[in-house]
């Protein structure tokens, strides 16, 4: 923990150069990410498993709090995907360096220049559905929902610490031996892994942003009599539980595409959000072997736990039974 | 020209200060052509007997004087007033344990550099010729840049992954293996590349580049840990330096 003190406190007073706010940028973006993904993840399951609960999930991200939070979000990802990208140009050819310090600052350009028409036309759908439709969520209900998150958090972190006594116990506290060539090689995978899966989510990640966010925003899910985007029907009792359903009926050539399309975004994200979060974490907790072991443990957790879920829900069937009970909770919503 | 001083002192032993603390020094009739060291010695023999700092050579070749300068590591033997300005902060360097004043312990820098197996391996007979084992021009150039590491552990010390974790081998003993690892006459090339692979190896390096303008010798750090990876990632390092990409340095 002092470790993690002194690195924030001395990395804010260290007159580094560029490189070193790109990379605070970068944390600090991903962390948020992660977050969020850990949050949509287990939310959207819902969609699947308690047509009532997606219901209050999608209302809860229409209100104030959470468009807030959607452009911080657009912009994290943005921003992070092309820091990425010069990340992972540089490690690749370490003697063009040079250009390190113009690619940051090109970094932050690009980054405004996607987000300003992004912002403004998140901005116009966040204006039309104030024009028509002026009920939000009370911000305490908003707040409320998301306590059994932070519980489950604390309790992921309650058991990663009880894993790791007991890993500790069994097997001892000798970390730090000599050589682990396995250990090495785990590393090697990792950082490649990284490198590739960022290039690969980037499409993907873009490709939902734009549906989700800026094509159709979040207030469209529960327009309608609207086309779902990405698809050709039509959602007609106007729920969030019907727009999902409608997209993962989507066959193109027998395929559901979007399912799969899904799946492989959750996949990959997951991976790289969890292993990025045991980066950072770890990173701060070399000095006690309990704490670096519960860190990993906390992510392997983590990761298992929104890879099962997201699997689970991408591969079950929403009935006609589940969009009727979540036009019930959406009438009982906004009576 | 009037210059302030503003020094991170620190003494275990005083009775009446014994915590860290900045304190301010005002010295007259400073050049602008002076260096910072030499400041620093004026304030020693001139104020305060008691300011501890590590020097030797005072020409930026022992690596004696690495410290943080307005926030930036650097060698104070290096540094003129001109390229600092008129005040002055001094703190020592950062993630190795403060003894006195702006003199650390350098212990587990050096135990992270003899990790790395600084020295010439190869255990082939010597030339038939009894002279020395000969190499091209180009084979040459692919470490000179890394055989100006003076060990001053400026870069280490710029480095957050080393701030965060001091058992990170960091910035310094990578360019000490870089020297080895590229050396073509060299055959301890596969047992350094294994300790680099070491969780506390060269993956700890999150491409910050804090430690590139910190080096006081011009050695391209960062591009240095990046063929490290490189050729750990290939397994030899065989392949990963162009010759045409190294500048020429005249």
């Amino acid at each position: 923990m002092t470790s993690l003190v002194i690195t924030v406190t001395e990395t804010l007073r260290y007159r580094g150069a560029l490189g070193q706010w790109s990379w605070m940028l970068h944390r600090l973006t991903g962390l948020g990410v992660v977050f969020f993904l850990f949050l949509h993840v287990i939310d959207t399951s819902w969609a699947v498993f308690y047509p009532e609960l997606y219901v209050e999930a999608i209302a809860i991200y229409q209100s104030p709090l959470f468009t807030i939070g959607e452009f911080a979000l657009v912009a994290a990802v943005v921003y992070h995907a092309i820091n990425g990208l010069r990340i992972t140009f540089f490690d690749f050819r370490p003697n063009l360096w040079r250009y390190q310090q113009r690619a940051a600052i090109a970094v932050l350009l690009i980054t405004i220049i996607i987000c300003v028409p992004v912002f403004i036309l998140m901005f116009s759908h966040v204006i039309d559905h104030y024009n028509t439709n002026p009920t939000a969520l009370p911000l305490l209900q908003v707040i409320g929902s998301q306590v059994p998150f932070l519980i489950g958090i604390v309790v992921a972190l309650v058991a990663a610490i009880f894993y790791s006594v007991i890993h500790g116990v069994i097997a001892g506290d000798t970390t730090s031996k000599k050589q682990n060539p396995s250990g090495s090689r785990i590393e090697r995978f990792w950082w490649s892994y990284m490198r590739i899966s960022g290039v690969m989510i980037l499409p993907l990640v873009f490709g939902h942003l734009a549906m989700m966010h800026v094509i159709q925003g979040v207030f469209d899910i529960t327009a309608q009599n609207s086309v779902v985007v990405g698809t050709n029907m039509v959602n007609q009792s106007g729920t969030a539980v019907e727009f999902v359903a409608n997209r993962w009926n989507m066959f193109v050539g027998g395929v559901a595409i979007w399912r799969l399309y899904d799946f492989g975004l959750l996949a990959l994200v997951v991976v790289h959000g969890f292993n990025g979060l045991r980066y950072v974490l770890t990173d701060y907790t070399m000095g006690s072997p309990l704490l670096r072991r519960a860190a990993i443990y906390f992510c392997l957790m983590g990761a298992i736990v929104l890879l099962v879920l997201g699997s689970a829900m991408l591969f079950a069937t929403i009935d006609s039974a589940a969009i009727e009970m979540a036009r019930e909770a959406t009438e009982n919503l906004h009576p | 020209m009037d210059v302030t001083f503003r020094i991170r002192r620190y003494n275990p032993e005083s009775t009446t200060n014994p915590k860290p603390h900045w304190q301010e020094f005002s010295l007259k009739d400073v050049a602008e052509t002076d260096r910072v060291l030499e400041l620093l010695h004026r304030i020693k023999w001139e104020q305060d007997g008691t300011l501890t700092l590590r020097r030797s050579c005072s020409h930026g070749i022992c690596g004696s004087d690495a410290m943080r300068i307005n926030g930036r590591n650097a060698l104070a033997c290096k540094l003129l007033i001109r390229d600092v300005g008129e005040k002055v902060q001094i703190e020592p360097i950062l993630g190795l344990r403060v003894l006195k004043d702006l003199v650390v312990d350098m212990e587990p820098f050096f135990e992270h550099y003899r990790s790395v197996m600084p020295y010439f391996i190869n255990n082939t007979p010597v030339p038939a010729d009894g002279r020395e084992r000969l190499q091209t021009i180009e084979d040459r150039a692919k470490f000179d840049n890394t055989t100006n590491c003076i060990l001053c552990a400026a870069c280490t010390t710029s480095c957050p992954s080393f701030w965060a974790n001091g058992k990170y081998v960091g910035p310094a003993a990578i360019v000490q293996a870089h020297r080895f690892i590229f050396d073509s006459r060299d055959q301890g090339a596969e047992e350094r590349l294994d300790v680099l692979a070491d969780p506390n190896g060269v993956w700890r390096c999150r491409t910050i580049y804090n430690c590139t303008p910190a080096c006081p010798r011009g050695i391209e750090v960062t591009r240095a840990i990046g063929e490290v990876k490189l050729a750990i990632r290939k397994g030899s390092p065989e392949g990963i330096i162009n010759v045409n990409d190294i500048p020429q340095h005249t």
